[in-house]
């Protein structure tokens, strides 16, 4: 485990997630508490899916694909999930420290205050935690498994970057409404009980299941 | 039992033929493979490891024949050390090796006892602890020819494994699979013709997917008996005549005189003596004048 965390989590990687994250809760403004989620979960998708390219690629760069070859697919695929929960662990725990870096930074109002305000906002930051945690899930997964088809790592970027730009639009929320990867980002504020929101990250779920089986098919006729 | 490659072709989408019918046997010990860039060495190495299915032919290792079903088996019992592999820069030497030690397999106390051994017998022992950016490429190339060793390969392949070292470090290298092919096989691949002249007695010689010789180096180096030849000459007119019309395997200026070391068929047309073959000329004779 400790070799993965060091392949997988170089300083390089971890100092942009950071500069993204800081920089992010700096620029983007925000008013209210509840458009926090609204602020970071798009951003975290470009960040996972651009993360996660490389967590096999790297191999095919070093040129060690050819003697990976020659592992056992199982520890071949035991390696790269860890390496791909190693990375989402650390983007989740960004995440985190970036809902807080918004309260830092910009002190946005939570308009509850006083009537169990403070249960309210540790219940919508678990809420949003939840539904970023899937969101990083689901574009770490694709990006890799795109990587892993096109043994090139900038398709994984280029084709996360299309279905980002398709979904997180006014005509994805149009066309998937509730089904959208990001109907989290694109729910209705104001209807606070209203949790259909859900459908969405359970497509990803599902997108995400369907990309952790094909990897290692992917990798067997791809290398 | 060894490696048996009967009518191997390997011929990719774009109709172009890296390895066309070659047949070659592999016996134990270190067996050379020496052919230009693009003779498809490689290719060949790339299909011994699995990583390339063939286009044609059969390839058998220790008689298990070389197909889908049969590839796991294969590759249990081979290691690889592709050409200018970049193993882990951020990791230590005794990291990098004990993470390829867990993902071929084997047991962590045993990988730890492997790893041990290998280093010593490496001379790498004291850099365990240094991380592998760190290191000279020798040296990298040596922690590549452990972790090629850490699952007791039957056969072992080493790609260009001397290619841009110093010759203290080509040496040690060379010496190295020497040592190694005592108990297996070990194909070495090179174009660099002196490294198989200081380790092997048997080789083969590949041009254009073809092999063009296999044997032992003392039959090779007879073919080019005899069609070897030196001449001096003082005369630029001269000097420019005879490489037009031989091929020319080394020339330098010895005093005011031109020395020229020939290979010709027949003696040339010029005052010459005919001199031993080396194996780099019985090499350029074979990829030069037999068909």
């Amino acid at each position: 485990m400790k070799q993965e965390i060091k392949i997988s989590l170089p300083f390089y990687k971890q100092a942009y997630a950071v500069f993204f994250i800081v920089i992010l809760s700096l620029v983007r403004g925000v008013t209210y508490s509840d458009e926090i989620g609204i602020a970071l979960e798009a951003p975290m998708a470009v960040l996972a899916f651009t993360f996660c390219a490389d967590t096999y690629t790297q191999e095919i760069v070093g040129r060690r694909s050819e003697i990976w070859r020659l592992y056992p697919m199982k520890k071949r695929i035991r390696s790269v999930n860890r390496r791909i929960v190693i990375q989402e662990i650390f983007l989740l725990s960004a995440a985190g420290v970036g809902y807080g870096l918004f309260f830092l930074f910009q002190n946005p109002g939570t308009a509850d205050i006083g009537q169990n305000g403070l249960e309210k906002e540790i219940c919508r930051f678990f809420v949003y935690f939840a539904a970023v945690a899937v969101t990083i899930g689901f574009w770490g997964l694709l990006s890799n498994v795109l990587s892993c088809l096109f043994r090139n790592m900038w398709v994984g970027i280029g084709g996360c970057l299309f279905v980002w730009l398709t979904t997180n639009s006014s005509i994805g929320d149009r066309y998937f409404g509730a089904w959208n990867l990001f109907s989290y980002t694109f729910r209705k504020l104001e209807n606070g009980g209203d949790f259909s929101w859900l459908c969405g990250k359970m497509v990803c779920i599902c997108i995400g299941i369907m990309t952790v089986a094909a990897l290692p098919e992917i990798m067997e006729k791809r290398g | 039992m060894g490696m048996k490659i009967e009518d191997l072709t390997v011929t990719f989408k774009n109709k172009v033929t890296a390895v066309d019918y070659a047949s070659l046997e592999i016996p134990k010990g270190i067996f050379g493979l020496l052919g230009e860039n693009g003779a498809g060495k490689t290719t060949l190495m790339r299909v011994l490891t699995t990583v390339l299915p063939p286009t044609g032919g059969t390839v058998t290792l220790d008689g298990i024949l070389y197909n889908k079903g049969n590839y796991e088996k294969i590759q249990r019992k081979i290691g690889y050390l592709p050409q200018e592999v970049d193993l882990y820069p951020n990791l230590t030497v005794q990291e990098c090796l004990e993470y390829m030690g867990d993902l071929s397999g084997i047991s962590r106390q045993v990988c730890k006892e492997r790893i041990r051994y290998f280093l010593e017998k490496t001379s790498l022992s004291e850099h365990r602890k240094k991380k592998m950016k760190q290191l000279s490429g020798g040296m990298k190339r040596r922690v590549g020819l452990v972790q090629a060793l850490l699952n007791e390969p039957e056969f072992l392949i080493v790609d260009e494994p001397t290619t841009g070292l110093d010759p203290e470090e080509r040496i040690r290298i060379r010496n190295l699979l020497v040592d190694f092919s005592e108990e297996r096989t070990v194909l070495f691949s090179t174009h660099v013709v002196e490294d198989l002249a200081a380790t092997c007695n048997r080789l083969a010689v590949m041009k254009k997917g073809k092999f063009l010789y296999s044997g032992n180096m003392k039959d090779l180096l007879e073919q080019a008996e005899g069609r070897v030849w030196i001449c001096k000459t003082a005369e630029e007119t001269m000097a420019r005549k005879l490489e037009k019309n031989y091929i020319v395997s080394s020339k330098q200026y010895v005093g005011n005189e031109l020395q020229m070391k020939l290979i010709s068929e027949t003696q040339p047309e010029t005052e010459c003596r005919s001199c031993e073959a080396t194996l780099e000329d019985a090499y350029i004779y074979m990829t030069h004048m037999v068909q």
